[in-house]
């Protein structure tokens, strides 16, 4: 017989600390056998395509509409701030297209792709692990990382990027129409790209990138993980949604902070 | 044959657009239906004290963690964004001041918000959609015990009390968090940043983040409950109505920022 034994609070919290220990290492290990995967090949023909449809076409609505609504309430305060202080809307438009270039838009497309598609993955993925689909996966000699995983994480690197532009362009225009509503700012001064150099360009693609590599590998790796049957598919889905979204904060905040050190003044 | 095709392609098309549009009515009725019937069971109110506390607890208390972590990294993401600006002009004393009001009035609510939906709200929908797969409010309703009032109302008001107190909470480690990287990474003393965040921010905006949390929290949790009693089909149906609570969160809280915002509240 196995006596319940006490736990005090410390190994509690040793105990948790070492199972977010452990799940990290196993993530950076999905992370890299999925780079494996890419490389070695051997997906299933037009996977690709389809999952760049149901990632990236199905979500253009939601990120459109979210994008929008944010660009339109960033632009109404900031020049609720100006007309304050200064009154000049001069400076609104060109710096708000500079940090929509090098953050805005892959932060917070990568933030709702995080919502929508790490939920999505890791309901399927999560629902196949539990009805056995894995197994019977790997059963037949098929790597589930190569099937399941692989063709995500290419279609989301290549969305994610699509997306943040478009969402990006209709935050612009949102903000823009705002302003010219709201605040009477002469477009011709708000769409003005000047500030934007290539070194802006560049940070939000890196962005981009990193986010559409981060969301698939964890939400998959949720999916994997899940257990039992509903309930193990709804813990998954959910923990899939705020792994991804911290991985997006964690990743804006190491390429800002980059960026910064590495540019400076200049950026 | 092929004006046959195509003109069946254009069908498909006005279909599937209409198939979309007719399911975002229902959702979005289904939502507000429930909302009214929350509404309606708080008048006179009567609810399970048990089950409030203990979705107080496991909503708020187990969310700071994650709440404390998200806040630091924005609060710390404001200042750097702000800080090429705030170098080239050599204007410390506005650090605070872009920092502060970007966080309080709208990045703190709004990822506050988030990722309560996607650690709260999703979890509830995935236990309402366990327990409506597995007929339990089925078994609720056979026992006389109105599901709306023992689950629903209950997680409602511990939702919107909790991520008022966590956006409070959020606020304050944001503020810390752009204080230490203002120093770290610009030198800017905390005095100075303390000074620039009484000098140029009020109350009213900090109150604005809080309104604007506390109808977030009625919109999570009115979107998580709706979609978790609405569950159909076993594990696979949990998935989904997750995902799908998760983006009507989502779509609920960007959409509502706006008006806030725009009423000025």
């Amino acid at each position: 017989m196995k006596l319940a034994r006490y736990t005090g609070p410390i190994e509690r919290l040793g105990e948790s600390v070492l199972a977010y220990v452990r799940a990290t290492v196993e993530l950076i290990g999905l992370f890299f056998s999925t780079m494996a995967g890419v490389v070695r090949g051997g997906r299933p023909r037009g996977e690709v395509v389809h999952q760049m449809y149901v990632i990236g076409n199905r979500s253009l609505i939601f990120v459109a509409v979210t994008l929008g609504f944010i660009g339109m309430v960033m632009i109404y305060q900031a020049c609720l701030q100006f007309t304050k202080v200064t009154g000049d809307f001069s400076q609104v438009g060109v710096q708000f297209i500079r940090l929509i270039v090098s953050d805005f838009a892959p932060t917070l497309c990568g933030m709702m792709l995080a919502t929508r598609v790490g939920a999505g993955i890791a309901a399927e993925i999560g629902s196949m692990k539990v009805t056995e689909q894995v197994d019977a996966l790997r059963m037949s000699g098929v790597l589930p990382v190569d099937y399941l995983i692989v063709p995500r994480f290419l279609a989301s690197v290549v969305m994610t990027v699509v997306l943040s532009v478009v969402g990006g362009a209709i935050m612009w225009i949102a903000g823009g129409l705002t302003a010219q509503y709201s605040f009477h700012v002469n477009p011709a001064l708000f769409y003005d790209m000047s500030l934007v150099r290539p070194i802006h360009l560049a940070m939000g693609l890196v962005k981009a990138l990193s986010y559409g590599m981060a969301i698939p590998v964890v939400s998959g790796f949720c999916g994997l993980r899940a257990k039992g049957s509903s309930e193990g598919v709804g813990w998954a889905t959910t923990s899939a949604v705020i792994g991804s979204s911290f991985a997006v904060i964690v990743l804006d905040f190491f390429w800002s902070m980059l960026g910064f050190l590495f540019f400076g003044a200049s950026l | 044959m092929s004006r046959g095709r195509i003109s069946g392609r254009v069908l498909e098309g006005i279909e599937s657009i209409g198939g979309a549009a007719l399911a975002i009515a229902r959702e979005a009725g289904g939502m507000v239906l429930l909302l009214g019937k929350v509404i309606r069971a708080l008048f006179p109110p009567s609810m399970d004290a048990r089950e409030l506390v203990r979705n107080l607890h496991k909503m708020g208390n187990r969310s700071v963690p994650i709440v404390v972590l998200t806040a630091f990294f924005a609060g710390a993401l404001m200042v750097l964004q702000s800080a090429p600006f705030v170098q080239r002009l050599g204007a410390t004393g506005l650090a605070g001041w872009a920092a502060g009001y970007a966080v309080l009035r709208e990045i703190g609510p709004i990822l506050i918000a988030l990722m309560f939906s996607g650690r709260v709200g999703a979890n509830n929908t995935a236990e309402l959609g366990t327990m409506t797969v597995t007929e339990q409010l089925d078994g609720l309703r056979a026992l006389s015990i109105d599901p709306i009032k023992y689950l629903v109302v209950p997680r409602v008001i511990a939702m919107m009390v909790m991520l008022v107190a966590l956006t409070a909470i959020g606020d304050l480690v944001a503020l810390l968090g752009a204080s230490l990287i203002a120093k770290i990474v610009l030198g800017i003393e905390y005095s100075t940043m303390y000074h620039s965040f009484a000098d140029n921010l009020s109350p009213h905006d900090f109150l604005q983040g809080i309104y604007k949390s506390l109808v977030f929290g009625g919109a999570i949790a009115v979107s998580s409950c709706y979609f978790g009693v609405s569950v159909k089909g076993g594990a696979v149906g949990v998935g989904r109505a997750v995902n799908a609570a998760v983006v009507a969160a989502a779509v609920s809280i960007m959409l509502l920022d706006f008006f806030l915002t725009y009423m000025n509240i």
